[in-house]
């Protein structure tokens, strides 16, 4: 699917200031050919919600305070709840390595540490996107 | 300043230093700090002419310091953001800090204590946007009572209460005050800060009050403090959110000298005399890794705010004081080697004493895994204590003063922020520049340029494109107990189910009825606050109402 229109929504929860990181990342998805919708979201529903209206690919998930656990486990059943199960999702922040195991476990195709260019994460989705499914 | 450049011998000097170099100079790469200064590699007594290198410490402009001996009567106030779970947790780690000999000047208690994002934001523990998020990157405030429990056994007169908190400032302020009233004391008692910086949704596309009235709850809560809690400091100044946003020094600089100002022209509108407000506003300033740029970034900055608040029509020589307080930077850490970041933590807390601060929060080397631990948080308070007692730093005021290459960089990096800063005043100021978004352009254009360099090897970061290592460290990082999240929503329950529901909802309508006098331009909001917090209202109820009130925007 790499010469596909891909579409992502970078999902950053609202009341967390810190953007910095997630908003670079937009840039560079952008920079990579991708449609980036940069969605500040109250809950777990709500990206749901935004995920089925903006029709994307991948959900893509920043998450620098902590409780990415409690949204992950949340977030995957939602979205097969939704009939959303090709979707890619993926996650980046300050989330502990020795979380990564127990997230892919729940569902979450890929995370990220911190730090990383852009096109590391770019290149991820253009291999992955249309190819996963939320079982 | 006259200086012996025409001195023959130096002619002579410099000419051999030029022919000892003849055979590569040309090799050599410019190179320039992290504002785009062009560097040269070696500085002489050419580059001090024309500066005005009469001055001393404390006094006035400041460039070399607010005190006159600089740390000899009293070092630097350690001041570690700390605070997770619910107020007992935190209890437990503001005595391990007073423990670990954690303190503020001449020996007071120093708590610099963030709030969890929900109670920053406004919401309460049991609001379902706050889920998950509850206790975790702080302390969870919503009741009266968790401000009880919090000040409880401490002596409010040497006590220092930061509380980093959002948009929830005024409410939390009330809550505070409240506590203090409970407790049989007047509001002057208490010794702290607020932050009141709205003015970081310039950069922080967090949703907040729409920004004509972001200013008027922030002079509100001015007026309230210098007329009831003069000790209290009513407003810092944000340029740490500034840096990590994606500021160059320079920008943090011009950006974080024009916030200030445009409080002032805020205040100095609703009829404030400048003597009796600005000496309670503070900087937080962020130190990133270029060491001289940000020892001259502090000394400009003295000099650049003293210039700025005396032409404002401040006379107090505290009122010209830039008060500053480091967070060294945490961007600039890396998740890649972790403990690599003991190495550029100790380097910025050097450029912050060399720079001359009032108070140092040092981060901890594992914030880019997660919740520091309690090994890494006192590691970082311990570098500290040893920059202060071993390392010789603090003995003398402005150590570097004097240096052709400091002295010549100070002077460079005034000018180049005068040049934003006056640019940015001529459009409007920050007010105008918040608005219509050019400085948060300004300053994400920055982030993006520094991520592009570091992409391409022109910006290295050992062990993220230097040295780099596909071992993974696997560390453990701190986790706060989620059971943590249940406590709280049940403290709140259980406050909720004690209160007069009938006094709160009659003491948020008169809050609503002030947010709407406020919105006008009359009134004040601060001791109504405190009216409704004696009441029981709650954070969230409080920042509900006014955000009903105020409006509450989303800038992108």
């Amino acid at each position: 699917m790499s010469n596909q229109h891909i579409k992502v929504l970078l999902a950053k929860k609202k009341i967390d200031v810190h953007g910095r990181a997630s908003k670079l990342i937009a840039r560079e998805l952008r920079d990579a050919g991708m449609e980036v919708v940069y969605f500040r979201f109250g809950t777990v529903d709500d990206i749901v919600t935004a995920a089925i209206q903006e029709d994307v690919n991948v959900i893509a998930l920043s998450i620098m305070t902590s409780g990415h656990m409690l949204i992950a486990k949340k977030l995957i059943p939602a979205l097969k709840a939704n009939g959303m199960t090709d979707v890619l999702v993926i996650i980046g922040g300050i989330i502990p390595e020795v979380d990564f195991e127990e997230l892919e476990k729940i569902g979450i195709h890929k995370c990220f540490i911190s730090g990383l260019p852009g096109e590391t994460v770019a290149e991820y989705i253009k291999e992955n996107v249309g190819k996963v499914s939320l079982r | 300043m006259s200086s012996p450049v025409a001195n023959e011998n130096f002619s002579k000097v410099k000419e051999d230093w030029e022919k000892a170099r003849a055979k590569y100079v040309a090799k050599l790469k410019q190179r320039e700090n992290l504002s785009g200064i062009p560097l040269k590699t070696v500085y002489t007594q050419e580059d001090i002419q024309g500066l005005d290198l009469a001055t001393m410490p404390g006094v006035y402009p400041y460039t070399r310091g607010l005190y006159p001996d600089g740390y000899a009567l009293t070092p630097w106030m350690q001041q570690m953001v700390f605070g997770y779970g619910t107020v007992e947790e935190t209890r437990k780690k503001m005595e391990t800090l007073v423990a670990q000999g954690m303190e503020g000047y001449f020996g007071n208690k120093v708590f610099n204590m963030v709030l969890d994002i929900p109670s920053m934001y406004g919401i309460d523990s049991d609001h379902p946007e706050a889920e998950g998020n509850v206790g975790q990157c702080g302390v969870t405030l919503c009741t009266v009572e968790d401000y009880d429990d919090l000040i409880q056994g401490w002596d409010l007169n040497t006590t220092n209460f930061s509380l980093i908190t959002g948009d929830n400032c005024l409410p939390a302020l009330a809550l505070i005050t409240a506590a203090a009233i409970r407790r049989g004391e007047e509001p002057g008692v208490l010794h702290g800060n607020s932050m009141n910086w709205y003015p970081r949704t310039a950069v922080q596309d967090i949703p907040s009050w729409e920004p004509k009235n972001g200013y008027l709850l922030m002079t509100d809560l001015i007026r309230y403090c210098s007329n009831n809690i003069p000790a209290w400091n009513t407003a810092n100044l944000f340029m740490y959110g500034l840096s990590e946003a994606g500021a160059t020094p320079v920008q943090e600089l011009a950006y974080g000298l024009a916030w200030g100002k445009s409080i002032i022209d805020a205040c100095k509108e609703r009829g404030l005399e400048p003597d009796s407000f600005v000496g309670r506003m503070g900087f937080q300033i962020g130190i990133q890794m270029n060491f001289f740029e940000e020892v001259a970034k502090l000394r400009a900055h003295r000099r650049m705010w003293a210039k700025i608040t005396r032409d404002a029509g401040c006379t107090k020589p505290q009122c010209m004081h830039a008060r500053v307080h480091v967070h060294t930077s945490g961007n600039v850490l890396t998740a890649q080697q972790p403990l690599n970041n003991t190495a550029r933590i100790t380097m910025q807390l050097m450029a912050a004493v060399m720079g001359g601060v009032q108070s140092i929060h040092s981060c901890s080397y594992d914030e880019t895994i997660g919740i520091p631990t309690e090994l890494s948080h006192r590691t970082a308070l311990r570098s500290q204590q040893i920059m202060m007692w071993e390392s010789g730093l603090p003995d003398v005021a402005d150590p570097l003063a004097g240096s052709y290459y400091i002295e010549a960089l100070t002077d460079q990096m005034e000018q180049a922020a005068w040049k934003i800063y006056n640019e940015l005043e001529e459009q409007g100021g920050y007010r105008q520049g918040l608005a219509d978004g050019s400085i948060k352009r300004a300053i994400d254009n920055s982030a993006y340029a520094t991520k592009v360099k570091i992409k391409s090897g022109k910006q290295p970061v050992v062990g993220l494109n230097k040295y780099v290592m596909d071992r993974k460290d696997n560390y453990e990082p701190f986790k706060v107990d989620t059971a943590l999240e249940v406590k709280a929503l049940e403290r709140l329950k259980a406050f909720k189910a004690k209160r007069n529901q009938g006094d709160v909802d009659k003491a948020l309508a008169t809050v609503k009825n002030a947010c709407l006098e406020l919105r006008d331009g009359q009134g004040e909001l601060m001791p109504v606050l405190v009216e409704a917090a004696l009441k029981g209202a709650t954070n969230g109820e409080m920042c509900q109402v006014m955000r009903d009130v105020f409006g509450w925007v989303v800038t992108e």
